[in-house]
């Protein structure tokens, strides 16, 4: 028996007059050939299963250390991953901002944002880390006692807070530049076509051009979600207890550094294949025909 | 007499060293078809884009519907009232035919969905593509796009239409599906200035035809007169240039 369904699909993809003389349907649309299901298993996601398929191995037949390991770092695993998402929530929106002034026609808003984006993206962000969670707390505390406010002079750091804020301000930056750069992309017509039917700046950016210039920024922004998902085991440093805190705790006791870090690093590499697939998906769906 | 809509008074306008309108001045009255022609660099365009302000003239007076184009506050008022048609369509890729026409109305004028999808079908019909509707300006050749750009200019009820170079980026075979939709629009009575080299279109739609080279006007008349027997020299010249064609 012939796959007829197969063939009839196969038929309307590639036969002209069916595909232009009859407004496409969606499910019509998921049919052009590149598109079907089965090419979306390629072979990175043998390499995602295959890690996988490791890192199972290990937990179960190896439960003692891994098991123990696993069990041990859940903690700080849920910490980097939380961590990773909240940070990167603020960092999509100061880069928005960041990206808006850096291409601001205002002198003082476009100089404010070139100031920031120059000097965050010039300091290492573990220097910067270990400021915002040494030196932040006290100069905040002088200005609260400068000024008589209690609220400020009895201020208590807080571990995740203040490294949420290092990194939010360090990949704002970045961020700030690749949305500065999406933004441009966009060819002058698509602003002049905007404001000539009325809109306003602040209209012809939020509906014409920022959805385009998603789209063409969608590959820069997961890459900076990767590598922020990565740099955050630098938070280790300044007192949150992340996976890799975790890990250097486990092996202070242990004294087995192979079987710790290994695994750390399934771990961080199990997380980063994903957020990549992740990535990949979302690229898919957003593109359009031009 | 008519009402004058737009009103040109000695506009000046420089881009860096260039002097690209030197003291340009012109009534258009309500219901005319103003052709301008001219040599490549000659300031049509320019002189199109001061009208609804996406080049900020430098000295001069522009007033356009009894407003004086100056103020940022009014431009936004004048843009509603003066639909453009550019040369590269710049239709929003991302968005379809119809949400296209429906983006504007819904955030400018503040129609609802619903009407503004109406009036956007209505528009399509009658630029003659409301069966693609639901396709991205990317599966629709150069003419349809162009005649979507059209009508999504009309979608927002525009007393002006700037049409800039409106046929120049299509094929010839396309040309004349734009020009017939832009000649039903002069037929109904709308203001129209519309720079272009067609001719047929001038001869047959315009009220009147203006001559510009190096920023200035030359030489203005109606079409008949206009390319019979123009007085200017820099006419004539360019004239039997185009006309060989």
């Amino acid at each position: 028996m012939p796959p007829k369904g197969l063939f009839r699909n196969l038929g309307r993809a590639f036969s002209r007059d069916t595909a232009t003389d009859s407004t496409p349907t969606q499910e019509e649309l998921g049919r052009v050939p590149g598109a079907e299901l089965s090419s979306r298993l390629d072979p990175w996601w043998w390499l995602v299963a295959a890690v996988a398929i490791i890192i199972i191995l290990l937990v179960v037949f190896q439960s003692d250390p891994y098991l123990n390991i696993l069990l041990f770092v859940r903690d700080g695993l849920a910490i980097t991953v939380l961590l990773t998402i909240a940070s990167f929530v603020f960092i999509i929106l100061v880069g928005l901002i960041g990206g808006l002034g850096r291409i601001s026609s205002n002198p003082f808003i476009h100089l404010v944002a070139t100031l920031y984006v120059e000097i965050a993206r010039g300091i290492p962000l573990l220097v910067q880390l270990i400021w915002w969670y040494f030196a932040a707390p006290v100069v905040i505390q002088t200005i609260g006692r400068l000024l008589h406010i209690s609220a400020l002079a009895n201020y208590q750091s807080n571990a995740i807070f203040l490294a949420i804020v290092g990194l939010v301000v360090c990949y704002g930056a970045y961020m700030s530049e690749i949305f500065r750069a999406g933004i441009q992309s966009i060819h002058k017509g698509q602003t002049e076509a905007a404001r000539s039917l009325g809109m306003s700046y602040m209209q012809s950016m939020r509906h014409v051009i920022l959805p385009q210039a998603l789209r063409v920024v969608l590959p820069p922004v997961g890459n900076e979600f990767i590598m922020l998902l990565k740099d955050s085991s630098l938070v280790s440093v300044v007192a949150v207890a992340d996976l890799t805190r975790r890990g250097r705790e486990f092996m202070a006791t242990h004294f087995d550094p192979i079987e710790v870090w290994t695994l750390v690093a399934l771990l961080y590499l199990i997380m980063t294949l994903f957020a990549a697939r992740l990535i990949a998906w979302l690229e898919k769906r957003r593109t359009f025909e031009r | 007499m008519a009402e004058t809509i737009i009103h040109l008074e000695d506009v000046h306008k420089y881009f860096g060293p260039v002097h690209a309108l030197r003291g340009v001045s012109l009534d258009v009255q309500m219901g005319e078809v103003v052709v301008i022609m001219g040599p490549s660099g000659s300031g049509k365009s320019t002189l199109l884009r001061c009208i609804n302000h996406l080049e900020v003239y430098n000295s001069g007076k522009i007033i356009v519907d009894g407003i004086l184009l100056k103020s940022a506050q009014n431009i936004n008022i004048v843009r509603r009232e003066i639909g453009m048609v550019f040369q590269s369509f710049n239709l929003f890729p991302h968005l379809t035919a119809m949400d296209n026409l429906a983006l504007a109305q819904c955030v400018v004028r503040k129609r609802d969905r619903k009407e503004a999808k109406e009036t956007a079908l209505n528009l399509l019909a009658k630029v003659g593509i409301s069966e693609k509707a639901e396709y991205y300006p990317g599966q629709l050749s150069g003419g349809q796009q162009q005649r979507v750009a059209i009508a999504r200019a009309l979608a927002m009820n525009p007393k002006i239409m700037l049409f800039d170079e409106p046929t120049s980026a299509l094929d010839p075979e396309m040309i004349k599906e734009v020009l017939d939709v832009m000649l039903a629009l002069a037929k109904e009575g709308m203001t129209m200035i519309v720079v272009s080299h067609e001719m047929g279109f001038a001869r047959a739609a315009a009220s009147r035809c203006i001559f510009m080279d190096e920023g200035q006007i030359v030489e203005e008349g109606t079409p008949d007169k206009f390319f019979s027997s123009p007085s200017q020299e820099r006419t004539k010249v360019f004239l039997s240039k185009v006309l060989q064609i």
